[in-house]
C-alpha cells in the first residue's frame, strides 16, 4: 500500500476517527486505525467494538491495500507536523512508513483481516435531518444522561419515534432532559431505541451546525448515521427505558418566568458559598422576587434576589445548583420559565415558548 | 458357625434392646466428646483448674503433641486425700454449691465434669498433696484410673504441695477421635497457643511450658511489677507490643475495660493477635469481636486486622458463662450495653491515639462512673496493673495516667500540661531532658524542614520527629469534614426515577422495621409489597452511589448483628476522598511557619496518628535511637 495525502486533508479525517479509540484496551488492535485505500480515497476507521467511525478523503493512491496503524501516534504525528505538508504513507516489511518533508516515521502494524469491523445491518427505517437539527437535539438532551449508572439502560439517549415526532430524552435518576423535533413524515407506532452515552457524545462532536443533511439508518440492535464522507455506526443499548412519561409532573400550579443570564449569575455566585459536595441552593420565591440563599459547613452565607414575574404564596425550594446551571445552558431563550409546586415535589424548566424542550428537576431537601 | 451368631446379635441389639442407664464410664466418654476435643482442651481444664486452686507457678510438659503425655502441675492448695476419688468423679466440684452459686460463677471451671471425662479417654494419674492447714498436709497421694475406668485405691506418693495430674496415650479408647489428630506439631502450636493465653491474663503465675522436654516458655512471675508485666507482653506478643500500643482503662458502673491495643498503624494481616477476656476467661464473642471492629472501622484499612489484649471486668450475676462446655462464648445480660461500652472506649482511646488528644465529650449514658467493679470474690486479685503505671519508661511517649488526660483536656495542652503535674509523672526517676525547654516544647515538636518535599522534620522534646506531610493533612481535613458533616443536618436528595430492590419478604419485613433510624441518615425506603422495596431518597453526598446494592448491604448487616453502620462508612469514604484531593501534594514547598502550624494542628486532631489508609503519619527518632546508630554513650 502506498499512498500520498496531505496533512490538511488528513488531520481532520483523524481528528474524527480518533475519538472512538479508548487509551487503554485489552485487545491491542482496538488501539489501531484501520487504513484501506482503494481507487483515489483513502478510508481510516477506528473502533472500540461498541461504536465505529470511518472517515474518507482524497488522496494520491499510487498502490492499493490496507493496514492498521497505531491511532494515538499517528494522530500526535499529524498534528505536530508543518502545516501543508504532504505525508506518503508506504507498507514494507511489517511497518508503514510515513515520510513528510524531511521527517521519517516507521509505525508498527497489525493485519488488517484481524481487525473487528461492525457488521452492516439490513433492513431498518431510514430518516434524514439537517446536521444542525441532529446536533441541537444531542446538545439539548446528552447532559442528562447517566454515567455509569448500574441502571445500564440510563448510560444512553432514549430516541423514539411516535408519529410526526422524533423525542430524544435523557436522564440520570435525579433529572430529565426531553427534547422533541419533527424531522418530516410519519413515524407511525411508537418505536424506542437507546443509543450508548459515547456514542452519542462522539456524534455530538462530529456534527456542526451546517444544513446539510445526515443520513440515519436505525436498524434492532444497530444505529448507522453518514454525515457526508464520514460513518458511524454504534450498537443501540439492549434494554428498557424507563417510562419517561410517568416522572414528568403533570398539572403544576405555580409558575414564574426569570431572566436567564441573571439567574445564571446569581446561582453561580450564591453556589461559592454552598457545601462543596452537593452544592445546595434554596430558591425561595416570592412576590415578584425570587431570593436565592446558600450555606457552607463554616457558616458562610450568600444571598442574592432576581426579578420574577411570581405571585402567590412564597415557597422555598432547594436544589442542586450543578443540575439547574446544565438546564439553563441548554435552554436557548433569554426567559426561563418554571413550573413548581412545593418544596418537595419535581420542577419544569424550559425556555418561555419552547413547548419542545422540558427540564425536570428533582428538588434537594436541604 | 460365626457369621450367623453375630448379624443375629447386631439384629438384636437393634431391634429390641431395652432402655438402660448408661454405665458412668460411658457418660463420661460421650461427655468427654464435647470438652476434650484435642490435647489443648485437656491443657485448658488443668491449667484453669490449677489457677481455680489458687497457684502461683503451672509447669506444663507435653510429650509428641500431648497425645503421648500432659503433665501439669501446679503450687496450688491441694486435695486432701479423702477427696481425691471424689475429684474424678462426674459432676463433683468444689467450686459451685447451689444453683445461687451457678448464678455469679467466679471461678474458670465449675461443671465438675472435666477431670472424670479426661480421665475417660487416657490412663490419669491425680498427684496431689493439700495446702499446709490441711490434716494430712504432710504426705502426698496419688489416685489413677484404670483402663476400664475404675479407680486405682488412693497410695502414698512423693509430691510438693499442689497438684499434678499425668494425663498419658490420651484418646487410647477411643481410635475415632484419634484418627482425628493432627500432626505432633499441630497439636503443640494449639497448646502453645493456649498456654500463651493464659499467661497474658495472668502475669503473676509463673509458667513453664516443655514440649518434649526442651523449654518452650518460661516465664516468671511479674508480682506486680510492671516491667516484668510488659516483658511478658513482649515475649508473647512480639517485641514490638509494649511500645507500640497503647494502654486503655476505663470504668463505668459494674464495667471495667483495660488493657492494650496495638496502634491501627501496626495493625496485622490476620486476626492473630486479639485476645479479649471476659472476667479473666478468654472469649471469642461475636458480639465482642463486633464492638472492636467497630471501633477501629475509621482508622483500619480494609483487610487490615486490629491487634489487642483486652480485660473486661464485669459483676458474675451479669454474665453467663455456662453456654458453652468448653466456655468459648459468654452470654451478657446487658448485651447492648456492654457493646456500647467496649466500642465508646475503644473508640475514645483511638481517637486520643499517642499524642492524647481530647475528644468532644461522648454521650455517656451511664454518667456517674462508680468505682470499678469489686474484687470478684473467691478469686486472687490478678489484674494487670493501671494503666497509668504501665508506661514504659521512655519519658517523651505520651502514656500517662488517665488523670494527666483530664488535666490536658482542660488545658488544650497534651504535653506540657501533663508534665507540669508531678504527681501524675509516671516515672520520677527518668532523666529529665533540658526541664526548662521541655515545659514549652509541644509534643511533636518544631519544624526543622522538608525532606524530599514528602516529610517534615521536626525536633521534638526526646529525639526527631518525622512526619509524613500529605498523609497528615489528608487526616486532619477528613477529620474537619466529619465534625462538620455530623454537626449538620442530613441533606436528601429525591430520586425522579426511584431504585428499585427486590428481596425475600422476610428481608424487606427486617428492612422495614429499621427503615425509621435509616432514614434519619437520609435513606428513604418504602415497602411496595411482600418482597419490593423502592428508594425514593438518598443522602445527598451518595448520589453516585450503586442504591440497590446499598440497601442489600444493608439487609446483610441488619440479618447478621442486628445494625449496620455501612451508610455512615459510605458516607465517610466521600468524605475521606474530599480529604484526599483536598490536601497537600507531595512536593509542595512548606515554610517552617506553615510546618510548625501542621504540627500544632496535629497535636490537636484525633485519630492521627495514621492517615485515612490505616498507614502511620508520624514517627520518631528518640534521643536513644540515634546514639545507637551511631554508637554513642555506650
Amino acid at each position: 500500500m502506498e499512498f500520498v495525502v496531505n496533512r490538511e486533508t488528513l488531520w481532520p479525517i483523524v481528528g474524527k476517527v480518533i475519538g472512538v479509540v479508548e487509551r487503554r484496551q485489552t485487545l491491542p488492535i482496538l488501539g489501531n486505525l484501520l487504513v484501506k485505500a482503494q481507487g483515489q480515497q483513502v478510508r481510516f476507521t477506528g473502533s472500540d467494538l461498541e461504536v465505529e467511525v470511518s472517515a474518507e478523503c482524497a488522496a494520491d493512491v499510487s498502490e492499493e491495500g490496507e493496514t492498521t496503524v497505531p491511532a494515538r501516534k499517528l494522530a500526535d504525528i499529524c498534528r505536530s507536523l508543518e502545516e501543508g505538508a504532504d505525508i506518503r504513507f508506504q507498507t514494507k516489511n511489517d511497518r508503514c512508513v510515513l515520510t513528510a518533508r524531511r521527517g521519517r516515521f516507521a509505525l508498527g502494524v497489525l493485519p488488517a483481516t484481524d481487525y473487528p469491523t461492525m457488521e452492516i445491518e439490513q433492513g431498518g427505517r431510514g430518516i434524514s435531518l439537517p446536521e444542525n437539527v441532529l446536533k441541537r437535539l444531542l446538545e439539548k438532551t446528552a447532559f442528562a444522561m447517566a454515567q455509569q449508572d448500574v441502571r445500564y439502560y440510563l448510560n444512553g439517549l432514549l430516541i423514539e419515534f411516535q408519529g410526526e415526532d422524533m423525542i430524544a430524552v435523557a436522564t440520570d435518576g435525579h433529572r430529565l432532559a426531553r427534547y422533541k423535533i419533527r424531522p418530516g413524515g410519519d413515524f407511525g407506532e411508537g418505536r424506542q431505541v437507546i443509543v450508548p452515552s459515547k456514542t452519542v457524545l462522539e456524534l455530538k462532536r462530529l456534527l456542526s451546525n451546517s444544513e446539510e443533511m445526515v443520513e440515519l439508518l436505525v436498524g434492532a440492535k444497530s444505529v448507522r448515521i453518514a454525515v457526508g464522507h464520514t460513518t458511524m455506526v454504534s450498537k443501540l443499548v439492549d434494554g428498557r427505558y424507563p417510562d419517561y412519561e410517568r416522572v414528568i409532573p403533570r398539572s403544576l400550579e405555580k409558575t414564574a418566568t426569570l431572566d436567564k443570564d441573571e439567574l445564571k449569575g446569581a446561582l453561580s455566585r450564591t453556589a461559592i458559598l454552598s457545601n462543596e459536595k452537593y452544592r445546595g441552593v434554596r430558591l425561595a420565591f416570592g412576590d415578584g422576587v425570587l431570593r436565592l440563599l446558600a450555606h457552607n459547613p463554616e457558616q458562610e452565607e450568600a444571598e442574592e434576589e432576581i426579578e420574577s414575574d411570581y405571585s402567590g404564596e412564597a415557597i422555598s425550594i432547594g436544589f442542586n445548583v450543578a443540575y439547574l446551571m446544565d438546564v439553563l445552558n441548554a435552554i436557548d431563550a433569554e426567559k426561563v420559565q418554571v413550573q413548581f409546586q412545593d418544596a418537595d415535589s419535581s420542577s419544569i424548566w424550559r425556555g418561555r415558548d419552547s413547548d419542545d424542550e422540558t427540564y425536570v428537576v428533582m428538588p434537594m431537601r436541604l | 458357625m460365626h457369621l450367623p451368631r453375630a448379624g443375629a446379635f447386631w439384629f438384636h441389639a437393634v431391634m429390641s434392646s431395652p432402655i438402660r442407664i448408661l454405665a458412668d464410664h460411658l457418660v463420661n466418654q460421650i461427655a468427654a466428646g464435647e470438652v476434650v476435643e484435642r490435647p489443648a482442651s485437656v491443657v485448658k481444664e488443668l491449667v484453669e483448674n490449677s489457677l481455680d486452686a489458687g497457684c502461683g507457678r503451672i509447669e506444663i510438659d507435653v510429650e509428641q503433641g500431648g497425645v503421648k503425655r500432659l503433665r501439669v502441675r501446679d503450687d496450688g492448695r491441694g486435695i486432701p486425700r479423702d477427696q481425691l476419688a471424689l475429684a474424678l468423679s462426674r459432676h463433683a466440684t468444689s467450686k459451685v454449691a447451689e444453683l445461687r452459686d451457678l448464678e455469679a460463677v467466679g471461678t474458670l471451671g465449675f461443671r465438675g465434669e472435666a477431670l472424670p471425662s479426661i480421665a475417660s479417654v487416657s490412663r490419669l494419674t491425680l498427684t496431689s498433696r493439700a495446702a499446709a492447714d490441711a490434716d494430712d498436709a504432710d504426705s502426698a497421694w496419688e489416685i489413677g484410673v484404670g483402663a476400664d475406668g475404675r479407680l486405682i485405691p488412693a497410695r502414698p506418693a512423693a509430691h510438693p504441695p499442689g497438684t499434678s495430674v499425668d494425663v498419658r496415650e490420651l484418646f487410647f479408647n477411643t481410635p475415632a477421635r484419634r484418627k482425628f489428630l493432627r500432626t505432633e506439631k499441630t497439636e503443640f502450636d494449639h497448646i502453645h497457643q493456649l498456654v500463651r493465653r493464659v499467661a497474658l491474663a495472668h502475669p503473676e503465675i509463673g509458667i513453664q511450658l516443655r514440649h518434649n522436654g526442651k523449654d518452650i516458655l518460661s516465664l516468671g512471675a511479674a508480682g506486680g511489677d510492671e516491667r516484668k508485666v510488659l516483658d511478658r507482653l513482649n515475649a508473647l506478643l512480639g517485641p514490638d507490643f509494649a511500645e507500640q500500643s497503647l494502654a486503655l482503662e476505663e470504668s463505668a458502673v459494674d464495667l471495667r475495660l483495660h488493657g492494650w491495643v496495638m496502634r491501627p498503624a501496626f495493625s496485622r494481616s490476620q486476626p492473630d493477635q486479639q485476645f479479649f477476656y471476659v472476667n479473666g476467661r478468654m472469649v471469642r464473642d461475636k458480639l465482642v469481636t463486633h464492638a472492636v471492629r467497630q471501633a477501629f472501622s475509621d482508622v483500619l484499612h480494609h483487610g487490615r486486622h486490629p491487634a489487642y489484649v483486652l480485660f473486661l471486668d464485669t459483676p458474675p450475676r451479669l454474665v453467663d458463662v455456662n453456654v458453652h462446655p468448653a466456655k468459648h462464648e459468654v452470654r451478657f445480660r446487658e448485651s447492648r450495653q456492654v457493646h456500647d461500652f467496649i466500642y465508646r472506649v475503644l473508640h475514645r482511646r483511638l481517637s486520643q491515639g499517642t499524642l492524647g488528644v481530647t475528644t468532644e465529650a461522648v454521650p455517656d449514658p451511664t454518667p456517674d462512673a462508680g468505682p470499678p467493679p469489686a474484687q470478684i470474690a473467691g478469686r486472687p486479685a490478678r489484674a494487670f496493673p493501671a494503666v497509668g503505671s504501665a508506661s514504659p519508661p521512655r519519658p517523651a511517649e505520651v502514656r500517662d495516667s488517665r488523670l494527666s488526660y483530664q488535666a490536658d483536656l482542660a488545658f488544650q495542652r497534651p504535653r506540657a500540661g501533663a508534665r507540669s503535674e508531678p504527681s501524675s509523672d509516671p516515672e520520677p526517676m527518668a532523666p529529665e531532658p533540658a526541664s526548662a525547654a521541655s515545659q514549652s516544647m509541644p509534643p511533636l515538636g518544631f519544624a526543622l524542614g522538608q525532606l524530599n518535599g514528602v516529610y517534615l522534620l521536626a525536633q521534638a522534646v526526646d529525639g526527631l520527629v518525622l512526619v509524613d506531610i500529605h498523609a497528615a493533612h489528608e487526616r486532619i481535613g477528613y477529620e474537619r469534614l466529619k465534625r462538620s458533616w455530623k454537626s449538620g443536618e442530613v441533606v436528601r436528595q429525591p430520586l425522579l426515577v426511584p431504585v428499585p430492590v427486590q428481596v425475600a419478604p422476610r428481608e424487606a419485613e427486617l428492612f422495614a422495621s429499621h427503615a425509621e433510624s435509616i432514614a434519619r441518615l437520609g435513606l428513604i425506603v418504602e415497602r411496595l409489597d411482600a418482597g419490593s422495596l423502592v428508594v425514593r431518597e438518598v443522602p445527598a453526598l451518595l448520589r453516585q452511589a450503586d442504591m440497590e446494592r446499598m440497601v442489600r448491604d444493608l439487609i446483610a448487616d441488619l440479618a447478621e448483628q442486628g445494625r449496620s453502620t455501612r451508610l455512615e462508612e459510605a458516607i465517610d469514604g466521600v468524605l475521606a476522598t474530599l480529604a484526599c484531593h483536598t490536601s497537600v501534594r507531595a512536593n509542595r514547598r512548606l515554610t517552617l511557619d506553615e510546618m510548625n502550624a501542621l504540627l500544632r494542628e496535629m497535636e490537636r486532631v484525633e485519630r492521627i496518628d495514621q492517615c485515612n489508609h490505616g498507614r502511620p503519619t508520624w514517627v520518631k527518632l528518640a534521643h536513644e535511637d540515634l546514639d545507637r546508630l551511631f554508637s554513642r554513650g555506650r
